[in-house]
């Protein structure tokens, strides 16, 4: 045993780190699961369990509706940035060396700024006298501005899809970064053509990177609710607006933990799914 | 030949693309801050520093700020002090069972949709008969933050050699004067470049904040509430100072990254392993 190990007292130290954890990561969402199981009976919470929220939340179609909309929404945005990103990570890896630092720091500048603000600033660009309607009107592609652009489905989508695109170049230019430049140059020594370098060893050693991102992308769109409701209107409904609206107007918490359950589910299931397919043997 | 050039244009326009999204709908923003707007539109002859004027008169706002700066140095200072423990737990352990399935833990809140981490402290703070307000932003806040702050220490630990910690050892130190004198200073760098992006992530929170926060609103939180009820110009101005803001935090992040590493390169490859 070496001197290091012997600094940190096991017992201890499980101890303090656990009793924290469990205080305030644990037990929390310990409670929110257990939450899921109770009721509201006249504007207080009864506290005996029961799985009337679950078939609730089964038998009625506008809950189901909404939770398939949502589930469709994430996806798509996913795939979506899955290709817009890929294409920016790619061109980025192939640029110098000075050139790809700063691209990098470019796309991250974004996750630092206020989500708030950039969800607003996207009602800027697709509003009525937004941007898109006064170029487009101004090139004369369109006579009269489009109102169809913001609040709905779609405006949400297109908000998620540019807030969210750090989170899927980032990794993907990752991935691609780590592929030795000696196993490019081997491929292309033993005759390997361009695109059969990129099909056969590029892409297959870069994707895990593409399905982390969609993981990043699909669970946090998924439990968004801040960009359907500053953009998405009354149309743009989603399973986080579902979920907050229980614990505010509706009052209805141990129906939104149930709600939630539903959500955590997909979540875990997504991340261990990326954790299995997005980490390839030899990387891990 | 030409296929390739012809792709190389199209990866070239998709990145345009992408970087124009990403920085065209901010910029706007901040152009029409200095404007006044008319029925929906945007009056260009009115240049004007006015709704900054106006913005700084707002005591709302003002104290909405002070709350946002409290909450994120008290988080970012609480998740440290768990982050370090944990760090060295884990670095000084390798094997054990224990300190992996504590940094599951740890990921959790990171991982999981904000939503949940949000509404699971709010049930439990009600449950356990915590009234909501800044200690519970704090909570909520520090939590949230806590898996960067200890992934970035715990891969400067892990590249740091352990037979500096032993050599400490058999020249006498104890075990806190090994910490002080071995282990901290190289903790130094990272700790602070782990705690700026914290506090730049805890300054923007929103979703988990919503449902922690009493009477005491964050800034995000006014500014999400100013957003809804309508549009008032004052808006415009304030997103850009908040702006300014978040350009200052990356800029000091950045100087951090560059004094850390040598290279802003390798930003995004400690942070996402």
């Amino acid at each position: 045993m070496t001197a290091y190990a012997r600094m940190v007292r096991p017992g201890l130290a499980d101890c303090l780190l656990w009793g924290a954890a469990a205080l305030f990561i644990l037990i929390p969402l310990a409670s929110f699961l257990i939450f899921g199981f109770f009721s509201v009976v006249s504007n207080s919470i009864d506290y005996r369990p029961t799985l009337a929220n679950f078939d609730e939340l089964l038998s009625n179609s506008s809950y189901r509706t909404t939770f398939f909309r949502t589930m469709r929404m994430a996806f798509l945005v996913s795939a979506t940035n899955l290709v817009l990103g890929y294409a920016t990570a790619y061109f980025i890896w192939q640029r110098p060396p000075a050139w790809r630092n700063l691209m990098v720091i470019a796309l991250a500048i974004p996750l630092l700024m206020s989500y708030i603000i950039k969800i607003y600033a996207m009602r800027g660009v697709l509003g009525t006298n937004g941007l898109l309607n006064s170029a487009t009107m101004a090139l004369g592609i369109i006579d009269e501005p489009v109102s169809a652009l913001l609040f709905n489905l779609t405006a949400v989508r297109i908000t998620l899809s540019v807030v969210l695109l750090p989170f899927m170049v980032l990794p993907i230019y990752v991935a691609l970064e780590r592929i030795p430049a000696s196993v490019l140059h081997a491929a292309s020594d033993l005759g390997a053509s361009e695109i059969q370098i990129f099909a056969r060893v590029v892409l297959p050693l870069s994707l895990p990177g593409g399905i982390v991102g969609a993981m990043f992308t699909f669970v946090l769109a998924s439990g968004d609710f801040l960009a359907p409701e500053l953009v998405g209107g009354i149309e743009g409904f989603t399973y986080g607006r579902l979920i907050f609206s229980q614990f505010g107007l509706a009052f209805n918490w141990p129906l939104g933990a149930a709600l939630s359950i539903v959500l955590m589910i997909v979540a875990l299931g997504v991340i261990y799914a990326a954790r299995r397919f997005g980490n390839p043997r030899w990387q891990r | 030949m030409r296929r390739l050039r012809l792709l190389d244009f199209s990866l070239a326009s998709v990145t345009a693309f992408v970087y124009l999204s990403l920085y065209l709908p901010i910029l706007l923003v901040f152009v029409l801050s200095f404007f006044s707007m008319r029925r929906g539109r945007v009056n260009w002859e009115t240049f004007s520093l006015g709704w900054y004027a106006k913005l700084f008169k707002n005591e709302a706002l003002g104290d909405a700020l002070l709350n946002s700066l409290l909450v994120g140095i008290a988080a970012v200072l609480v998740a440290m002090v768990f982050a370090t423990l944990a760090a060295i737990n884990a670095n000084s352990r390798p094997s054990s069972r224990s300190a992996q399935f504590l940094e599951y833990v740890i990921f959790l809140p990171f991982l999981l949709p904000p939503i949940i981490t949000g509404l699971s402290l709010l049930i439990y703070f009600r449950e356990a008969g915590i009234p909501r307000g800044l200690p519970t932003i704090i909570v909520g806040h520090a939590v949230f933050v806590l898996a960067i702050i200890y992934r970035i220490l715990l891969t400067r630990l892990n590249a740091l050699s352990r037979s500096l910690v032993d050599a400490a050892h058999d020249l006498g130190a104890s075990n806190l004067q090994t910490f002080r004198y071995i282990i901290l200073p190289n903790l130094r760098m990272p700790l602070l470049t782990s705690g700026i992006l914290a506090f730049a992530l805890s300054f923007d929170e929103t979703m988990i904040t919503l449902f922690l926060t009493g009477t005491d609103a964050t800034l995000p939180v006014r500014l999400y509430a100013m957003i809804r009820v309508g549009f008032t110009p004052e808006i415009n101005a304030l997103i850009a100072l908040i702006l300014g803001f978040s350009i200052i935090l990356t800029v000091a992040l950045a100087y951090a990254w560059g004094r850390n590493s040598g290279s802003g390169g390798n930003l995004i490859a400690k942070t996402s392993k």
